[in-house]
């Protein structure tokens, strides 16, 4: 069991008109190692007109994503998000590969462990016997040989945990600090 | 039929017309009749102007008294008179000649064409340019004010007790991809933690979680899996595997943590 990979999975929601965001450290079986999160960022009205619509992808990525990775003590193996935030454009600055897990409706593949290039950045993987293959999709930051190396810890991951369950854990945390907050 | 009749009278009866339309009537004044006779004083008033008061004085007395002789009214005579009015209405009357109705003699009428469009009524007239004015006061020039757009920077605060409070999914690992002589080792170890026959239990799985901190725990059958709540010290506890079994006799759950490899 490999002890040492650690997934960062990374959240940034808005409640009201409020933002915030949440990092969670786990290892490969799904088990907190850290988490942070932001206080809720509340943009004034003219810094809304002033940002348009650059306000939201600065604030989750010049703002929070880069406050959160500053908190980290080790960097993480690997930077997972949501598949609606990469597809937006991501443009962080993460140490690491950045990338998003999703479930897919896809066949199952022939054997575990086997994987399926649907694209440039797209590829399938077969993580349980029978089971829809994940899709996982990079960020145009990760070449090919980075997403090789990650495909490897995801799959090593994969064997011991569900990899898009950690994601909706940050999104409960967010909205029960959120309710507590306030 | 009796329509031509009709105006055929129609016609002669307006041609009679016309005809004594114009007739000049000469007036024949007759000769009066003279009656010979002689007028007497019979009855006289002699009115007196003044204030006198109104007083009738019968005379009849008088008349008989002083009464003029008069002669006697000559008898009448016949007299044989001559109308001359006759004779002159042959000579004085004029013949009026009617002017023949002639054939195709009609008024013409044209008939005014239409119109080739019709008209707009209720134009509106363009507004007429504005004239223009000159303001002679110049604007007094604003200060400049600098309003700083950038986002506040936020801090990140440490969470980890609040996560570890939700429940955290661990999947069973695949006790047919694991050596055969250590599944036989983990077996025994079930055995000899739970004191039950080998039989009598059935594993549910075996799960990979910390040693210490698990504050609850929670099968999850359909999707192999089980759920756990985490206390602050399982972040740094060692992961050791976990079998979950459930005894056949009375459906109860065992497990115990086995020693690793």
């Amino acid at each position: 069991m490999a002890e040492s990979i650690k997934l960062a999975y990374f959240m940034a929601v808005k409640e009201g008109a409020s933002y915030l965001g949440g990092l969670l450290v786990t290892d490969t079986s799904g088990i907190p190692l850290d988490f942070r999160y932001t206080e809720p960022i509340t943009p004034t009205h003219l810094q809304s007109i002033l940002y348009g619509k650059s306000l939201e992808p600065h604030l989750k990525e010049e703002v929070i994503q880069k406050t959160l990775l500053k908190e980290l003590k080790t960097p993480p193996d690997l930077f997972i998000l949501s598949a609606t935030e990469l597809a937006g454009g991501w443009s962080g600055d993460a140490k690491c590969p950045v990338l998003a897990v999703q479930k897919s409706q896809e066949t199952p593949l022939v054997k575990v462990g086997t994987t399926f290039r649907a694209g440039p950045r797209d590829i399938l993987l077969q993580l349980a016997e029978g089971a829809a293959p994940l899709r996982v999709m990079f960020a145009a930051s990760v070449d090919a040989a980075a997403q090789e190396q990650a495909m490897a810890k995801l799959l090593e991951a994969g064997y011991h945990m569900d990899l898009t369950e950690p994601l909706e854990r940050v999104t409960v945390a967010l909205q029960s600090l959120v309710v507590k907050g306030s | 039929m009796f329509g031509r009749v009709r105006g055929a009278m129609a016609d002669a009866a307006e041609t009679l017309r016309r005809a004594f339309a114009g007739l000049t009537v000469v007036t024949v004044v007759p000769e009066p009749f003279h009656v010979g006779s002689r007028r007497g004083d019979l009855l006289a008033v002699n009115p007196k102007p003044g204030l006198d008061l109104l007083a009738v004085m019968g005379r009849g007395a008088r008349l008989f008294h002083e009464g003029v002789p008069c002669q006697v009214l000559p008898p009448f005579e016949a007299k044989l008179q001559a109308e001359a009015g006759w004779a002159h209405w042959g000579t004085e009357a004029e013949v009026v000649r009617m002017t023949p109705l002639e054939a195709g003699r009609a008024a013409r009428i044209t008939v005014p064409p239409l119109p080739r469009q019709a008209r707009t009524l209720g134009r509106v007239e363009p507004p007429t340019c504005p004239g223009t004015r000159r303001i002679a006061d110049p604007l007094v020039p604003s200060g400049t004010r600098r309003l700083d757009p950038r986002l506040p920077e936020v801090s990140a605060l440490a969470g980890l007790e609040a996560i570890l409070g939700l429940p955290i999914p661990i999947r069973a690992e695949d006790i047919q991809r694991l050596p055969k002589g250590l599944w036989m080792r983990y077996s025994l170890q079930l055995v000899r933690g739970t004191g039950e026959n080998v039989r009598n239990l059935e594993v549910l799985g075996l799960f990979c979680i910390p040693r210490k901190g698990v504050s609850d725990l929670r099968h999850d059958p359909r999707q192999s899996r089980i759920l756990i709540r985490l206390e602050a010290s399982a972040v740094r506890a060692p992961r050791e595997p976990f079998i979950l079994a459930r005894r056949k006799d009375d459906g109860a759950l065992l497990s115990c943590f086995v020693e690793g490899s």
